[in-house]
């Protein structure tokens, strides 16, 4: 015993066997343990660190997407609630100014003033905020200071939402009498016969339709509601795409629908009776 | 005989065997689930990024959590083998334990009676660095131990060696030896030479105590015993020992933390901390751009540091007494970014944060939220005129209220523009009597303040604590016509990779009209011009601007908060524990003659080289001088005249009709002059206390 102890401090004391072979039991062992001590929890640290960056990331793409897919003003202010600002970029903005079927963008901000703001070339982004009453843009730049500021009332929002919107379906799904409906060929006509500003009141710039590849097909006008004298009446634009067919809705005074449908029915009317009947002596087309 | 002592010595030996392995796997299996697990490697341990922060300027005023990991190829070899000479002269040798080491440690303890060395091995030390606490017990030793000698059995010695050298602390904040050779001598680990290899390898041993910035002596002693052990390892020759003790050690200056820059980054960094959380600041590897400007914050700590010595010189002076300390904030009217934060007059001697952290009495600072709640909510304007003389104010349930003025003088009718001017509390006092305290806490929550404000009468002299932060804040919305900006330090956030992870978007809010604060900004105008804050046009500040002093009683506060069209600035001047200030003279020290000039230093560099901006007028205001006893407008035979900005329906001149000997009402508060139509010359007024033009 004493010989095996002897060779056994002479191998310890030569080769550190002892050591060596704890070391390679707890290395064997190692992925066992758990990951304990100050290094770990640095590491640990490091980990929370990292997923708060993730997550933040993650929200921050989020919104960014968020507002990369909205579609009109409509959705952009009704997007808007106190204490949640949004941030859309200056080309998006510009889409979306450029997008709305109507003049009502220009009541934002004109576009002179956007082209003023632009010559500046460092707008890069609008802010837009709800408080009170009130939404706030801001045209800012790279650094967020704000280049020019304007303020909307919440009533302007809800002018913008009941102003000019756009439905999936036909007229007829959008509750329009087929008697007051009528294809585009006829209504162009009276369009072109009205004078420029009513013309831009019921009938956006017929870019909006052709930049978009919206083919219109019919007009109609809605009925006026019973009860209470209506002051307007809604004039719908049929159009469609490559995918569906979609209405544009613009609430048009009363007065001026009755004088279109008037003179749509008396062209259809005229034009019917060029088609069929000869017109009597003396009367004028 | 000796074959049954062999037997016995065999039996004894097989026991003690018996005994040591029972322990070793009783030990092993007690602390398995305590033991560590090992990274795969061990450059792991230096990954996490350091987070940056920097000033608006461009600055990187600080880095957390830097380690400089270098491999060991990049370290002297002076170094190497210095460190190698002074812990563990067997390295090469052992696995992970030394055994002569340790028996050297053990008999030079025993003769000692004292634990005089420790028989730790470089692998021992790089265990315990890299998962143990600092407390000395058997078990954390064993368990340092066992970490070890599994050390050994995975890397070898060049990556233990390269892993202790990264990680090993140096005394001074310096962790690694890389960051060392920059804290004790400005250079890399490369170019150390022999002595100051030596200097620094005797430094984890004891790197307080032969820290050579504190001891030099004890550090050179250190250095000497570490180059004998060089020569007894045979690491060097004697030459080379002499050589080296020859040379020039070249230390560096030693890095204080004294950068006034830390008062902000403090206040940032809390700010993170309480928002994303610990781990989010120190271990996510952040760039942060803040707003703080450094060259604003030099010229914030020089003035004060100035100022403060030359008021101590007039000071009286007690033994033991802790300095006068000072707090500056400056905010950025446009935006309410943060520029300058000086929180105290040395961050080496107190971190304390006096700027935010400190709620000081604000004394006549408050003045303006008050008058402007009473000309808000009473209709008064700057013309109107108020009775200073004594007044006591009954007040329920407590002790009749006789507020003082500063000089113990009155100036009977005067207008409120003047009474704002010379600071008098009788008026204020009266104002808040009339007014009330909830509407005027109501204003100035509107102004940003959010501190506790007490309700009662004497908020009116500024008896509830603001911090300076606050002040300058409050003074920025009436810079800015009523906007109020939210103050704020950081600009924006991103990651290691560049992407932004926070932005300030700045979101002023109108809380005033513009037409309704001008006329408190001409007050204050006035105060510069004419008032208690004239020493900032005696010391040559000409650019428009207009603020207010504040001076608590027994002169323990001091203040003064201005601001140009741009900046808006708070200064505080006292003591810690709340002493007067009072000179040797026995005058006691004001806002004027304390706090004023500290701004004034500041503010003149600040807006050197720039053009003076005026304050834009709002277009519903008209510009008048009227007569301060009467607050119509002036006379050829007014006494006194001041030109006062009032709303434009406002109507300053006097009445036609005179309605004889006429008394102030029981607060003492005289109308406003009277309004009146265009269209009309003469309205007679309704209240019989209308004082007549004379």
């Amino acid at each position: 015993m004493l010989i095996v102890l002897s060779a056994f401090l002479f191998l310890e004391f030569y080769t550190n066997l002892f050591e060596k072979s704890v070391g390679y039991y707890l290395k064997w062992q190692n992925h066992k343990r758990p990951q304990l001590g100050r290094m770990w929890e640095r590491d640990r640290q490091s980990l929370v660190a990292q997923a708060k960056i993730k997550s933040i990331r993650s929200s921050l793409n989020l919104q960014r997407e968020t507002a990369l897919g909205i579609t009109s003003f409509k959705h952009l202010f009704e997007g808007l609630s106190p204490g949640f600002p949004l941030i859309i970029s200056r080309e998006k903005f510009l889409q979306l100014y450029y997008d709305f079927p109507g003049q009502w963008s220009e009541r934002i901000i004109s576009s002179y003033d956007l082209v003023e703001l632009d010559s500046r070339k460092n707008w890069d982004k609008v802010f837009l905020k709800r408080f009170g009453p009130w939404i706030t843009l801001q045209f800012i730049d790279r650094q967020n200071i704000p280049l020019h500021e304007l303020f909307l009332s919440i009533d302007t929002l809800y002018e913008v939402q009941a102003t000019r919107t756009v439905k999936r379906g036909t007229l007829e799904d959008a509750e329009f009498p087929s008697n007051r409906i009528f294809p585009i060929s006829e209504f162009l006509p009276v369009l072109k016969s009205l004078d420029a500003t009513t013309q831009k009141a019921v009938f956006p710039e017929p870019r909006w339709f052709l930049g978009k590849n919206y083919h219109v097909t019919r007009v109609g006008v809605s009925d006026s509601p019973t009860g209470e004298p209506a002051q307007h009446v809604l004039f719908g634009i049929e159009y469609d795409t490559d995918y569906y067919t979609g209405v544009l809705l613009i609430p048009v005074a009363v007065g001026l629908a009755n004088n279109m449908m008037s003179q749509v029915e008396k062209a259809d009317l005229v034009g019917s009776n060029s088609d069929e009947s000869p017109s009597s002596p003396g009367e004028t087309p | 005989m000796i074959g049954r002592f062999l037997h016995s010595l065999n039996l004894l030996l097989l026991t003690l065997i018996l005994v040591v392995v029972l322990i070793v796997s009783g030990l092993y299996f007690w602390l398995n689930q305590d033991l560590p697990q090992l990274p795969k490697n061990l450059q792991q341990i230096n990954l996490s990024l350091p987070t940056e922060i920097y000033s608006s300027d461009g600055e990187r005023i600080k880095i957390l959590g830097e380690r400089h990991p270098i491999v060991l190829e990049d370290i002297s070899p002076f170094f190497t083998k210095a460190i190698i000479a002074v812990e563990d002269s067997r390295f090469y040798r052992h696995s992970g334990i030394d055994h002569r080491g340790l028996v050297r440690a053990f008999l030079t303890n025993i003769r000692q009676k004292r634990i005089a060395q420790g028989g730790s091995t470089i692998t021992q030390q790089l265990s315990k660095n890299l998962f143990f606490s600092f407390e000395r017990n058997w078990v954390r030793k064993i368990k340092e131990l066992l970490i070890a000698f599994q050390l050994e059995a995975t890397f070898n010695k060049d990556q233990i060696l390269e892993a202790y050298c990264n990680q090993i602390y140096f005394g001074s904040g310096a962790y690694g030896v890389e960051e060392a050779a920059q804290v004790y001598f400005k250079k890399r680990a490369k170019d150390l030479t022999l002595l100051q290899a030596a200097l620094l390898a005797g430094l984890p041993n004891s790197p307080n105590n032969a820290n050579p910035f504190s001891h030099y002596e004890r550090a050179m002693q250190r250095t000497k015993y570490v180059l004998n052990r060089m020569v007894s390892e045979s690491l060097i020759s004697v030459e080379e020992n002499k050589a080296a003790l020859k040379s020039n050690i070249d230390l560096a200056n030693p890095r204080v933390e004294s950068d006034p820059n830390l008062y902000f980054v403090d206040q940032v960094l809390e700010q993170l901390e309480r928002d994303y959380g610990k781990e989010f600041v120190h271990f996510g590897g952040l760039k942060i751009l803040t707003t703080l400007d450094t060259r604003y914050q030099e010229f914030a700590f020089k003035g004060a540091r100035n100022h403060l010595e030359a008021l101590e010189n007039r000071l009286i002076k007690k033994r033991g007494a802790a300095p006068l300390q000072a707090a500056l904030v400056a905010v950025e009217n446009k935006s309410g970014a943060i520029r300058a934060m000086l929180g105290g007059r040395d961050y080496s001697y107190s971190q304390f944060n006096r700027a935010v952290s400190n709620n000081r009495l604000p004394g006549s600072s408050f003045k303006p939220f008050v008058y402007f709640t009473a000309m808000e909510e009473l209709g008064y304007s700057p013309a109107t005129v108020v009775m200073d003389e004594p007044m006591t104010i009954d007040i329920p349930g407590s002790e009749p209220w006789s507020p003082k003025n500063f000089d113990e003088e009155f100036a009977g009718n005067i207008i409120l523009k003047k009474a704002l001017m010379k600071s008098i509390n009788i008026i204020s006092a009266k104002l808040i009597n009339e007014v009330g305290p909830e509407k005027v806490i109501r204003t100035a929550r509107k102004f940003g303040i959010k501190s506790p404000l007490g309700k009662n009468l004497s908020l009116g002299l500024g008896t509830s604590g603001l911090s300076a932060y606050e002040v300058a804040s409050a003074y920025s919305v009436i810079a800015n016509l009523g906007i109020y900006n939210e103050p704020y330090l950081i600009q924006h956030i991103e990651d290691f990779q560049g992407n932004r992870l926070f932005e300030h978007y700045y979101q002023g809010v109108q809380q005033f009209l513009p037409d309704s604060l001008f006329p408190l900004l001409n007050m204050m105008q006035g105060v510069i011009q004419r008032g208690t804050g004239r020493i900032v046009r005696k010391m040559g500040f000409k650019h428009p601007s207009a603020g207010k002093t504040g001076t608590t009683n027994d002169f323990k506060d001091a203040w003064f908060n201005a601001f140009t069209k741009d900046i808006s600035a708070s200064v505080w001047v006292g003591f810690d524990n709340n002493e007067s200030m009072k000179t040797k003279s026995g005058k006691g020290l004001t806002g004027a003659s304390a706090a004023a000039p500290i701004w004034v230093h500041f503010m003149q560099k600040v807006l050197e080289g720039k053009n003076p901006v005026n304050f834009p007028v709002p277009e519903k205001i008209k510009f008048a001088t009227v007569d301060v006893q009467t607050g119509y407008l002036a006379q050829e035979f007014s006494l006194e005249t001041l030109q006062v900005a009032v709303k434009e329906d406002v109507d300053l001149s006097p009445p036609a009709v005179l309605s004889g000997e006429q008394e102030p009402d029981e607060t003492g508060l005289l109308p406003d002059p009277v309004v009146i139509k265009k269209s009309e010359n003469v309205v007679i007024p309704e209240k019989k206390n209308v004082v007549p033009n004379p």
